[in-house]
């Protein structure tokens, strides 16, 4: 159940003083690109908020969502937010079991109704009517139409939950779809990635709590202040694109050089996310940094997109083997084509009744 | 009779080539042949946009040759013209067309939109689907020899007068001859005075020449008509002509289409080569004066102007040879806008002037001529086609203004010089 001690009381019991709260609301503020006088208010919005209740609901996923937020990025502020928000249901941290544990969800559905924030981790599968993945004997499905009924606003963490992820990819023999097919009707706030970026998380709850609404989304529903540039476009290694300098292989020059990974299949030219501004690990590095090229894993379908290390001007398919074959069906059909016409325009001729002055005469004769 | 509209399309299928099926293929519906079309430009009609003039062409190409078409028909959703369909396309088709060859030199994918239409106009004809005042042109061409109903007696009544005016002799059938001078209805009946100058400018060149009684006639109403058969009978009358008179040249007189039949769609019309050359007046009178043969005494001195005519220019390259004659002739030539390859049609060409129902519609494309005239200042327009000539004359009468119009032909014989002492002696 949601405490009322407020938030700054709480960050002081965790040893938090109120000199780094503010520099922490100062660079959500520059994160969330809004101006730095924003961040009094931000401050100020965080400080009375009453412990928010967060329901965190996990389906067809790994988890790493999870570990992304709460294991790699301890003992930061990101992470204390978390803990001074009511986190009121989530799997993987909470104690409960069984019967309990949906006895405490339902509890802070109840005593917080049209107020608290629903996460969701994992995809949703649909078919045979959602038996694929049930909790307690709920079904996936239902339990999302449930709980999403009574909240303020919806996150859709990783993209499992954002597109459908890996479950969604084909075949997907489970009918996995994405949160925003069930509740077409609700604003979804996409934070995709596998998994995404703590931050963008934290960052987007800040934002809810802040100004009472979600962020500025994209067509893709995704908050266009942590993913409005591609990967590429930030991309430290982008000025050996633009001078052509490539790596080839994992082990030449080009790799051992640092230049551009885009030949062995870097998918950061069509991928939008803040890799490689706020990257992994308190800052440390990101994929391409430590010489791997972009999956592209906060882009929908990205299990489907071909393989991860073929550039993205490569054809899907083996073009060497496909294209003599296809040259002689083409030829052929041309040639089929061309006959068929001709023995068609040769009938006409032969059909064609010549004229004579007679035909012309008109009305005058 | 072969004239139904069975026979129309089934002579559209088999007018389709494979330049027309690639032409259809590559249009890409740009639009830009709308602003080289002077029925377009004027009137700012859509429906002359050239190439939706061969929307039913354009059907038949793609019910019998395209898969898809070939679907479509058999489901019913690709029907055929039909009656009423080729008689509103006919006004596009020949009121608002004069095979001017614009539209095809403007065109981006390299279109031959005047060669589409020749092709659609051999159908519209074939399912009668032509204008009465064509097809009355057509049928005295092929009846009489002459689009105007000039039998040779007739004709040889205008010769002889003339002859006995300029005190030159005119001859008719001299087997042998170098040259076989054939006319166009409109010089015989409208300006016999450019057929004098004809005969003033070779008799000073010496020139070896002959008119025929038969085949006399150079223009080709089946080619306006868009016949192949009835162009073909009255070609067939000069080929023979000229083959049995033993000519080296046929010389193609002051009309554009003429020399196109003549000179371009001749030899595939017959299905052979000719066992003569076909040159245009202007080209035998620049090799004249190339060759010494043709020299002036002065200049016209008053500012002139010359028309283009497209088929000369166009579709015929014609550009070159009269300005040499121009140079030499006058004092104060002066280009009009647009001149040579991308000069506006007269706006009668291609058989609009022997269609009344086109009357209105030319008229109001002569407003494009009267710009072109008026920003030259010039008071005389010198041109090197007889239709090009009365059309113009046509508008420059409705509109009152004050303009002369004159054959190449009669400026050069203006100032002929006279026989040097060389030429005497000989």
């Amino acid at each position: 159940m949601a405490d009322e001690a407020d938030l700054l009381e709480r960050l002081r019991q965790q040893g938090i003083s109120r000199r780094s709260f503010l520099k922490y609301c100062a660079g959500l503020a520059s994160l969330l690109a809004l101006p730095p006088a924003m961040a009094p208010r931000i401050a100020e919005a965080l400080e009375r908020a009453r412990r928010p209740a967060v329901i965190w609901l996990s389906f067809q996923e790994c988890t790493a969502c999870t570990e992304s937020l709460t294991r790699s990025f301890s003992p930061t502020l990101e992470n204390l937010i978390f803990n001074v928000l009511s986190l009121d249901y989530h799997h993987t941290l909470q104690a409960a079991a069984g019967r309990h544990a949906e006895d405490a969800r339902r509890q802070s559905m109840e005593a917080n109704r049209g107020k608290y924030i629903l996460v969701v981790e994992g995809s949703i599968p649909v078919a045979e009517g959602g038996v694929y993945s049930t909790i307690a004997g709920i079904s996936n499905l239902d339990m999302l139409r449930e709980t999403a009924a009574g909240a303020a606003a919806i996150v859709s963490v990783g993209t499992c939950a954002a597109y459908g992820g890996l479950p969604h990819a084909r075949p997907n023999p489970t009918g996995a779809v994405p949160v925003s097919e069930i509740l077409a009707d609700r604003t979804i706030v996409n934070v995709p990635g596998c998994p995404p970026i703590p931050v963008v998380i934290s960052g987007v709850i800040a934002h809810v709590l802040t100004f009472g609404r979600v962020p500025e989304l994209d067509d893709l529903g995704r908050p266009t202040v942590f993913y409005g540039q591609t990967i590429h476009d930030r991309c430290y290694r982008r000025p050996f694109y633009d001078r052509n300098l490539f790596a080839e292989q994992f082990d030449d020059e080009g790799a051992r050089n640092g230049w551009c990974l885009y030949k062995l299949g870097c998918k950061g030219p069509t991928t939008r996310n803040a890799c490689a501004t706020e990257k992994w690990n308190q800052g440390t590095s990101f994929p391409i940094q430590s010489g791997h090229p972009c999956l592209g894993c906060s882009e929908p379908d990205f299990w489907d997109a071909g393989s991860f290390y073929q550039a993205l001007t490569a054809p899907p398919v083996d073009v060497a083997k496909w294209v003599v074959p296809a040259i002689g069906v083409g030829v052929a059909a041309g040639a089929a084509a061309g006959l068929a016409n001709r023995l068609r325009k040769a009938r006409a001729e032969r059909r064609r009744q010549p004229l004579a002055a007679d035909d012309v005469k008109g009305g005058e004769g | 009779m072969s004239v139904s509209l069975q026979n129309g399309l089934t002579t559209l299928a088999a007018g389709i080539d494979a330049p027309i099926a690639s032409f259809f293929n590559s249009c890409v519906h740009c639009g830009l042949c709308a602003g080289a079309c002077h029925f377009h430009v004027e009137t700012g009609d859509p429906r002359y946009t050239p190439i939706h003039k061969l929307e039913p062409l354009r059907r038949i190409w793609q019910r019998e040759y395209t898969l898809w078409g070939r679907l479509l028909a058999r489901l019913g959703l690709l029907p055929p013209p039909d009656e009423a369909e080729l008689a509103e396309w006919q006004s596009l088709l020949y009121d608002s067309c004069t095979l001017c060859g614009r539209c095809s030199l403007v065109c981006p994918v390299g279109n031959d939109i005047t060669y589409m239409i020749r092709k659609a106009r051999e159908g519209m004809v074939a399912a009668g689907h032509a204008p009465e005042g064509l097809k009355t042109t057509t049928y005295r061409a092929l009846t009489t020899g002459s689009p105007m109903g000039v039998r040779y007696p007739a004709l040889a009544k205008i010769i002889a007068s003339l002859e006995k005016e300029e005190g030159i002799e005119v001859p008719f059938d001299r087997e042998g001859a170098d040259y076989l001078l054939v006319l166009s209805a409109n010089e015989y009946m409208l300006y016999p005075e450019s057929i004098a100058a004809m005969a003033r400018i070779f008799h000073r060149a010496g020139l070896s020449w002959t008119l025929a009684s038969e085949g006399y006639e150079a223009t080709n109403a089946g080619i306006q008509i868009g016949s192949s058969d009835l162009a073909r009978e009255l070609l067939l009358r000069i080929v023979e002509t000229a083959e049995k008179l033993g000519v080296k040249t046929v010389i193609s007189p002051e009309c554009g289409h003429a020399y196109t039949t003549l000179r371009w769609d001749g030899p595939n019309l017959i299905g052979r080569p000719y066992r003569f050359r076909v040159v245009h007046l202007l080209e035998l009178f620049d090799e004249l004066r190339r060759d010494g043969r043709l020299t002036l005494a002065g200049k016209h001195r008053e500012k002139l102007t010359f028309h283009d005519p497209c088929q000369l220019v166009r579709r015929g390259g014609l550009i070159d040879e009269p300005r040499h004659l121009l140079d030499m002739a006058a004092e104060a030539f002066e280009e009009m806008d647009c001149a040579g390859v991308w000069n506006w049609c007269c706006g009668g060409g291609g058989g609009v002037s022997a269609n009344p129902d086109a009357d209105a519609l030319r008229n109001r494309a002569f407003a494009m001529k009267k710009r072109q005239f008026d920003a030259t200042g010039a008071r005389k327009v010198v041109t090197a086609c007889a239709n090009c000539r009365a059309v113009l004359e046509d508008g420059i009468e409705a509109r009152e203004m004050a303009l002369e119009i004159v054959g190449m032909a009669e400026l050069l014989a203006e100032n002929l010089a006279p026989p040097d002492e060389e030429t005497q002696h000989e």
